[in-house]
């Protein structure tokens, strides 16, 4: 007989920092699981939980990459909350910190204060969950519209039907936008809301003449309760197809989060050619949002035949994209343990193909954009992103790279098909526009390299594995690196063939926060250029209100006139 | 200014004609699903694996119909329906163009007569997945008397059933000796 040997440790990534942490809060952690070689999750005390994570991201390089509700009333009597920091110090590994909250309170001590990366987080809880997180200074609502019922938080289970929609009872918005400028601050009147073609946001400036003292803004007018609904009516592979439509640019990205998410949780084995052409596919992706994201930049510079020539050559990587899928977008290729289809051999000769095309052609038009006189004197310098601001709240993607940080999943946490791939991580030390640019077009041209890489590595074999059976209550973390940086969803399977709980974090969840900084001090002309240069999930701002904190006036202005304003830089509409 | 020049005349006309050109799409593109009713024998497997709740089955006891259903307003393209279907009967085409002047022309449907219970009358299933079935279960009879009592159990719905077998145990030795022994 042997003695069950305990899995040593030097197997567990982060077990190091999960000791130091131990040392330091002696009596803080209650629990402590593991659900894969790099991936923890300790449960602490509640009183705990701000320093716990704190610890974790402040003295031990974490970031704080999802915070994730949880109603586990039906499991233990209480809600949880698991705050996921993604550990890029010697370690490499996610913990992820989990706290119960007594039903009887419904209270929690904010992290915020400490974190303030955990802002946008804590506000989502207690829309979504009636969970107050006590001392989290922003006390507005996050996701839930002004006058949505009190008391009805949609993911508590014995809330509501995911088809429920209360009827709206007033038209007036209630929302407080925030000024911090010193001057004279002025009350700033609502107009009614156009739901225009484009999405809608609503974006505040509060301006001295041209410039920006300070920027608010408003999302979730078009939250579509994605996480209810795979709660409650689909089931897991049904919920990938979901995730595909997540985001209309980077679908895949959250696919894969998913669809990993639930292989880590359940300890599936995916096979490896499988994962190979999941990580080519997820490069395509970046091929074509990053080639969309220049494009823009040259519409948003007033440099149009840049912006047609960036749009003509992205059409190659959609070609590619529908000849290795079947679809220009939302690629449906993904199931839990693998994907549906091969890359066969003459597909494998067309990639090359159009690989070798692309490198070439953009090659010539980023040499192109960059030879254009005026395009430095509108990038260079604008949107900073300071890097302690960065710091401080956590984004991802270009946007945190531009700033000198050196993150990226694929290497921090490698997943999918990204194990053995050479690969640098690109950072700008420029912090603004510029520097997020030319990040951008660096990692277009790493991207080919990976996917010329991969496909020469690549194993053979099966592509799909079915070879598992669902567990309840498991759960785990998925992430992938999506062109706007790390996608991160939180899954925990349930006891009826469904999700008990599905938190999905897109990489623009991530970027919002710090836009307000990246706005203050620039000129009324460069907020387009700037919001569009963290490629949000949607660069429209709908309609924008301007206040002049001086005159005390506001006007507002219609987004295309912003827009227009932003590319001819003639005739304010401020005037 | 002079690369941007150069650029714009080596690209010439990129503008193609579509619509008044066909456009070609990849050899696997994921289109329209077309529905082939002779194969379909109206299992639902179809039904059960759309994420996206396009596909739908509705059973009309009093008329003794099934109605199979497609609304492409709400086809994702996702091609599992051709993946689970048993008989061929769904497959995704290259077609793209799916729009309609008038909302109603998305769906697409088809009926199916439900055959009756031997037993008591009543329609159950499709008559064409009874006739599928029995034909598979009726090739791997090892007897003819068996083959005509795999007919006999595919004809019979699942209520006539329990109640058959609910009889067959009560009137069985078995049952009474253990009733008779306590």
């Amino acid at each position: 007989m042997h003695a069950p040997t305990a899995t040593p440790d030097a197997a567990r990534v982060g077990s190091d920092t999960i000791a130091a942490l131990r040392l330091k809060l002696p009596h803080a952690v209650l629990d402590e699981s593991w659900q894969t070689p790099t991936q923890a999750t300790l449960t602490v005390k509640l009183d705990e939980l701000p320093n716990v994570v704190s610890t974790l991201y402040h003295e031990h390089d974490g970031w704080l990459s999802v915070m994730a509700g949880n109603d586990e009333r039906t499991i233990n009597g209480n809600f949880a909350l698991y705050y996921a920091l993604s550990m890029e110090g010697a370690e490499k590994s996610f913990i992820v910190v989990r706290a119960e909250v007594p039903a009887a309170t419904e209270e929690f001590p904010s992290v915020t204060p400490l974190v303030p990366a955990a802002v946008w987080h804590e506000r989502e809880v207690r829309d979504m969950f009636g969970l107050t997180p006590v001392g989290l200074p922003d006390e507005r609502r996050l996701v839930l519209p002004d006058d949505w019922p009190d008391g009805l938080h949609p993911l508590r289970k014995d809330s509501m039907d995911y088809r429920l929609r209360p009827e709206p009872t007033g038209d007036d918005e209630t929302y407080q936008f925030k000024n911090d400028a010193k001057g004279e601050t002025t009350v700033v009147p609502l107009g009614p809301l156009h739901i225009t073609s484009d999405e809608p946001g609503h974006f505040r400036l509060f301006v001295d003449g041209e410039d920006i003292i300070d920027a608010d803004y408003r999302m979730f007018y078009v939250h579509r309760g994605m996480e209810k609904v795979a709660e409650t009516r689909m089931g897991y592979n049904e919920v990938t197809f979901l995730a595909d439509r997540v985001c209309g640019i980077c679908g895949y990205a959250h696919s894969v989060a998913y669809t990993t998410s639930i292989e880590n949780a359940l300890g599936i084995a995916v096979p490896a050619r499988a994962q190979a052409i999941r990580s080519v596919l997820l490069e395509t992706e970046r091929l074509h949002s990053h080639l969309l994201n220049l494009g823009l930049a040259c519409h948003f510079v007033g440099f149009d035949t840049g912006f047609m020539q960036f749009f003509r050559v992205r059409e190659k990587t959609m070609t590619l994209a529908e000849m290795l899928t079947g679809s220009r977008k939302t690629y449906a290729l993904n199931l839990i343990g693998g994907v549906r289809r091969d890359i066969l051999g003459e597909q494998h000769v067309a990639t090359l193909r159009l690989i070798g095309e692309l490198r070439e052609e953009v090659t010539r038009l980023v040499e192109m954009l960059l030879a254009t006189p005026n395009l430095e004197g509108r990038v260079k310098g604008v949107g900073i992103l300071d890097p302690g601001i960065a710091r401080e709240y956590s984004p991802v993607g270009p946007t945190v790279r531009g700033s000198g940080h050196r993150r990226d999943t694929r290497v921090d946490h490698a997943f999918a098909g990204y194990g053995g791939v050479a690969m640098p991580v690109n950072v700008g030390d420029g912090c603004d526009v510029l520097s997020r640019t030319l990040v951008r077009v660096s990692e277009f041209f790493d991207s080919l390299s990976i996917i010329e890489q991969i496909l020469a590595d690549a194993p053979g074999g099966p592509v799909l594995t079915e070879d598992f059976t669902y567990k309840p209550h498991k759960f785990a973390l998925g992430f992938t690196e999506a062109p706007r940086g790390e996608d991160i969803h939180w899954s925990m399977t349930g006891d009826n063939q469904k999700l008990f709980r599905w938190r999905c974090r897109a990489s623009t969840y991530a970027n919002w926060p710090v836009l307000r900084y990246m706005l203050r001090g620039n000129t009324v002309s460069d907020a387009p250029l700037i919001v569009a240069s963290i490629d949000p999930c949607y660069s429209c701002t709908d309609r924008v209100t301007v206040v002049d904190v001086n005159k005390a006036s506001s006007v507002t202005v219609p987004y295309k006139e912003m827009e227009r304003y932003c590319r001819e830089r003639t005739n304010s509409p401020l005037k | 200014m002079f690369k941007l020049l150069k650029e714009v005349l080596r690209t010439g006309e990129a503008t193609v004609k579509y619509p008044f050109a066909p456009v070609e799409v990849a050899k696997d593109f994921r289109g329209k699903p077309e529905h082939q009713a002779a194969n379909c024998i109206a299992c639902a497997a179809c039904t059960v694996a759309c994420p996206a709740n396009a596909l739908g089955m509705e059973t009309d006891a009093g008329a003794g119909t099934r109605t199979w259903s497609i609304n492409y307003g709400r086809c994702v393209f996702c091609g599992r329906c051709e993946e689970v279907c048993p008989t061929d009967a769904i497959r995704l085409t290259p077609d793209f163009e799916l729009a309609v002047a008038v909302k109603a022309d998305l769906v697409r449907t088809a009926v199916f007569r439900l055959a009756p219970c031997v037993a008591c009358g009543k329609p159950f299933a499709p008559e064409k997945e009874v006739a599928y079935v029995t034909a598979l279960i009726e090739a791997t009879a090892p007897s003819e008397a068996d083959a005509e009592r795999r007919r006999q159990l595919v004809a019979t719905c699942p209520a006539c059933k329990r109640a058959h077998d609910l009889g067959q145990i009560a009137g069985s030795r078995v049952v009474r000796a253990m009733e008779t022994s306590r």
